[in-house]
């Protein structure tokens, strides 16, 4: 049960603060309690550490001989930095949220706390059942949120086209699922059938709008800093958490090197728009496609820890960057650790990125989008002023903002070295190397090129013309077909309608009965 | 006292004396307690089994005669009557929420105990007559006496009782058959006769058009309760052939035309609804869908095919219910049922509209829905048999989803600045939400519904062996 106690922790946290926020209004502490429960989750996960693997099974779900598989969870060394990551930054986004204006909303603090307990059973799910079961919560959690916080009828339209996407996410684990059980594997993610296994990365590609290339989130949301980003990175950890087990055998397919083309195309597409984003706001939909690519593009290596890396690094660097709103010059210095994060330098987070995998010629690509994600990150880090200023907060703010943006940083710092199979990794010198270099030379160029410099915030497409003119195509398809749909529906539903159905009748009897004795 | 009195005579009788009752929530209550009751005590009260009440010793017994033939529910059947009362149940209560007349809970009552009838009539193949008397009773609720019947309306007739004659002369072929089995011109011929009637009455491809067209021009709430309560009986009835006749069992040519039915039912009414623009035909193809399922689930080749086939009975009864009502509810502000009309409705009848697009999601097996488990096991029993079976369902699927996607897009692209209201009246919000919550806790748990599902082997214990 240890594996589910985090999550158990912050939803019973969450509860607590509702309750608490109707039964009396004026409770002052509220915060604390959020705190509290969330720095006891953070322990929690740190005693899994030699506890690991851990495993758990709620059998009562098939109680019959009707399900073959059970909702099952399982905590490993690919697993627990996703767990420590997510913790960590429901602490952050507790210990930030003191610096905004919009500090006392217990609700929106029980939002947090409960999307990241779900993110922690998507991370830990065992089997596509259980992936399923928690995606699918998410992702109505996720559009009614969306639906609430927009205005006008093309923003909400956009949220529906984000959800029908995440459904179709769904769609292609079930499938991958289904896939699985034809060829007569069991049916946990350790022991999945190689045929389904690239199907597994197509959801999880999908839904992170890498496969193919398109923005899932509408950019337009107004929500920002706290919740928004909570929304944005848990929702892409838990389709990441599925990267890390994709079997071996399934990425010698013949379509292997057609998926890695798209997820470096989308990788230097994400990283390009990331580094010339006006800020790291706007930017933040292409900060999440580009790091979900290069995760994808390690998953398709196969190099599963390479994958965890990054998504590690999505969650932690970018956390620590979109939730520091407050101007203070150290704080900006101390967030460049996170490009050492990014680096695949040895014991740095991301170490283990290109350590195992075969990418063959898309490598030297793949390191160009991680240099413009990196260079991207240290020029939004280093952004120039005009925010709002500690000085202003009370003395425990002043205290537990920089606090909320350091723990980020040392559970970044700490992951290269501890806790799961990425760490203590020399890595594969020549490409961090190269990527270094090549992020030495953006960041120098930026001031002085006038092609890298940030663009105005309103050209920020979701999506490139090409992809726009298949989209079209599709929609074509869509119109076609929907014309051919209602030509048989009148043919049928017509005044000779009786005598079509009579006449499709005969033939499908005459059919049928064609190869019986 | 006997079973068939208590479930089929006294329903009757009541729905008589509610056609008395002028005040339609009246009647709405007195209809849904009345089946409440019903439900309970199927649940609670063994047949033919003694019982002591205090000092008083009683026993129900399963079997009454009427003209020459018995109409038999045995112990094995309570599960079976607590489901159909139960969701019945749902159905009347929701009667005044709809806006429905009080006509429906006396005729709907009077409905579910010639359906009930159907399933408990010996011999089995008097359930034709039985199915044909509840559709012709249906029309009355579909039409008012002053209105000129639609197309739909008639072509629902004409193919309902188009087959009862195909089921009876099938039937009396059969015992030919049973007599002579290795007379094989025979065999098919009676194989053919019996197909027929079946795709009548429940609506097989290409017959099915009948569906949309009455989802288009009568009340939402009388068309979903139509499109629950006859497949569900005639898919019991139909389990019954199954049961009783091993040939039908055995016969591959018989079992792969069946599948290849369901499989086309699937796929065609989830394409279908992809295209559509109107409310109520989406739920017409959603319901063809979901009857594709059940005939799938019938002739699977597994031991669990007659739980499964259950399993997908209970959600569709919800999902329909869930479904019809928020049409209803939404109707009064959007006439006629199309995109058109229902834009931006997202934000005036919010509980509504997120009902009504659960209910939709569940029939495609959304994850934490009712339908979910259901389709999950019936898929993953189809793809280890073959995995171009489990490509058809996705494509129905999908279709489904599409239509999902897009109602649920219109539904919530209201012009800007427009506020968020609720418009919905207390009794609406407090079934709606009943409905969504079964939904979600029968995905959630679908350990649930295995009291109804472990009698069933007893019940049908030929099939899946």
């Amino acid at each position: 049960m240890l594996i589910l106690i985090p999550s158990l922790i912050l939803f019973l946290t969450a509860l607590t603060l509702i309750i608490l926020h109707l039964a009396r209004p004026a409770f002052r502490y509220g915060w604390m309690v959020a705190v509290g429960g969330t720095m006891l989750g953070i322990l929690v996960v740190f005693f899994w550490q030699g506890r690991m693997p851990l495993n758990v099974s709620l059998h009562s779900w098939r109680s019959s001989t009707l399900y073959q598989e059970a909702i099952s969870f399982h905590g490993d060394g690919l697993t627990w930095p996703f767990v420590l990551s997510l913790s960590a930054l429901a602490l952050t986004v507790l210990f930030t949220v003191a610096a905004r204006s919009a500090f006392a909303n217990p609700f929106a603090w029980a939002g947090t706390l409960s999307l990241i307990g779900l993110g922690l059973l998507a991370v830990t799910s065992a089997n596509p059942l259980t992936l399923l079961l928690v995606w699918s919560a998410f992702d109505l959690a996720e559009l009614l949120t969306l639906l609430r916080s927009v205005d006008g009828p093309s923003a909400s339209e956009r949220v529906v086209i984000a959800f029908s996407t995440r459904l179709a996410g769904i769609g292609l684990l079930l499938w991958a699922n289904i896939v699985s059980i034809s060829s007569g594997s069991t049916l946990e993610f350790t022991s999945f059938s190689p045929q389904a296994g690239l199907f597994l990365v197509a959801a999880a590609g999908l839904r992170l709008g890498v496969l193919p290339l398109h923005l899932p989130y509408p950019s337009e949301s107004t929500l920002r800093r706290g919740f928004g980003t909570t929304l944005r990175l848990v929702s892409a950890a838990s389709s990441l958490a599925l990267l890390a087990h994709i079997p071996a055998e399934s990425v010698n397919s013949s379509f292997t090197p057609f998926l890695l083309f798209l997820t470096t195309i989308a990788a230097i597409y994400a990283g390009w728009t990331w580094l010339r984003a006006p800020d790291e706001l706007i930017g933040r939909p292409f900060w999440i496609l580009g790091l979900a690519s290069l995760a994808i593009a390690s998953a398709l290596g196969p190099n599963p820890t390479g994958a965890v890396a990054w998504g590690c690094a999505l969650i932690l660097v970018g956390g620590a960057l979109f939730l520091a709103s407050v101007q203070h010059v150290w704080l900006n210095r101390a967030l460049l650790l996170g490009a050492w994060s990014l680096s695949s330098l040895p014991f740095s987070l991301t170490a283990s990125a290109w350590g195992t995998g075969r990418y063959g010629i898309f490598l030297p690509f793949l390191i160009i989008a991680q240099a413009l994600i990196v260079a991207g990150f240290v020029r939004h880090a280093l952004r120039p002023g005009g925010r709002d200023s500690l000085d202003a907060q009370p003395d425990w703010t002043r205290n537990a903002y920089p606090a909320g943006i350091i723990l980020l940083l040392l559970i970044q710092f700490l992951l290269g070295f501890f806790g799961w199979d990425g760490a203590q990794n020399l890595g594969y010198l020549p490409a961090s190397i190269a990527a270094s270099l090549l992020t030495f030379g953006l960041i120098w160029a930026t001031p002085r090129l006038r092609l890298l410099n940030p663009v105005r915030a309103h050209w920020v497409k979701p999506a490139s013309s090409w992809l726009d003119g298949l989209y079209r195509g599709l929609w074509g398809l869509y119109g076609l077909l929907g014309r051919l749909s209602q030509a048989v529906t009148a043919t049928l539903e017509g005044a000779s309608g009786i005598m079509w159905t009579l006449l499709f009748l005969a033939l499908f009897i005459s059919l049928m009965t064609q190869g019986a004795p | 006292m006997s079973a068939p009195v208590i479930w089929i005579v006294l329903p009757f009788l009541a729905g008589t004396v509610i056609l008395f009752i002028p005040n339609t929530r009246v009647a709405s209550i007195v209809g849904g307690v009345v089946t409440a009751l019903l439900a309970l005590a199927a649940l609670a009260i063994p047949i033919d089994t003694a019982l002591l009440l205090g000092s008083v010793s009683f026993k129900i017994s399963s079997t009454v005669q009427i003209l020459g033939r018995s109409l038999l529910l045995s112990a094995a059947d309570g599960p079976i009557l607590a489901m159909i009362y139960g969701l019945a149940t749902l159905w009347f209560f929701g009667t005044e929420a709809a806006g429905s007349s009080g006509r429906f809970v006396s005729l709907g009552l009077a409905i579910i105990s010639l359906l009930v009838a159907s399933i408990a009539v010996e011999p089995f193949l008097f359930a034709a007559p039985m199915l044909e008397m509840a559709a012709l009773l249906v029309v009355p609720l579909l039409v008012s006496p002053q209105q000129k019947p639609g197309r739909g309306i008639l072509r629902f007739i004409i193919y309902q009782t188009l087959a009862m004659p195909f089921i009876l002369f099938s039937g009396w072929m059969l015992a030919g058959v049973e007599a002579s089995p290795g007379d094989i011109g025979l065999t098919s011929q009676s194989g053919v006769m019996l197909g027929l009637g079946f795709a009548f009455l429940l609506a097989i491809f290409p017959l099915y058009n009948w569906i949309p067209m009455l989802a288009e021009e009568a009340s939402p709430y009388v068309v979903g309760f139509l499109l629950w309560a006859l497949p569900v009986f005639t898919v019991i009835f139909a389990l019954g052939f199954l049961d009783h006749y091993a040939w039908i069992r055995t016969s591959p040519g018989l079992s792969n035309a069946i599948q290849f039915a369901g499989l086309f039912m699937v796929a065609s009414g989830g394409i279908f609804a992809a295209f559509q623009r109107h409310l109520g035909r989406m739920m017409g193809y959603a319901s063809i869908v979901e009857t594709g399922l059940m005939i799938l689930a019938m002739v699977v080749k597994s031991p669990l095919s007659v739980e499964i086939t259950f399993m997908l009975l209970i959600p569709r009864g919800l999902e329909l219910t869930v479904w019809a009502l928020g049409i209803s509810v939404i109707q009064k502000s959007a006439q006629p049922l199309r995109f058109s009309s229902i834009q931006g409705l997202a934000r005036t009848y919010p509980i509504a509209v997120g009902a009504l697009v659960l209910a939709h999601l569940s029939t495609i097996g959304f994850p934490l829905l009712a339908g979910f488990p259901a389709r999950l096991v019936l898929w993953e029993e189809l793809a280890s048999q073959s995995l171009i079976y489990a490509f058809w369902i996705l494509v129905g699927l999908f279709g489904l989803l599409t239509g999902a996607v897009r109602t649920l897009a219109v539904f919530v692209m209201a012009p800007e600045k427009t506020p968020w209201a609720w418009n919905e009246s207390w009794a609406q919000s407090v079934m709606l939400g009943v409905g969504v919550i079964v939904l979600f806790a029968i995905g959630l748990f679908p350990q649930t519904m295995q009291p109804f599902l472990s009698s069933l082997p007893a019940l049908f214990e030929h099939i899946g062996q």
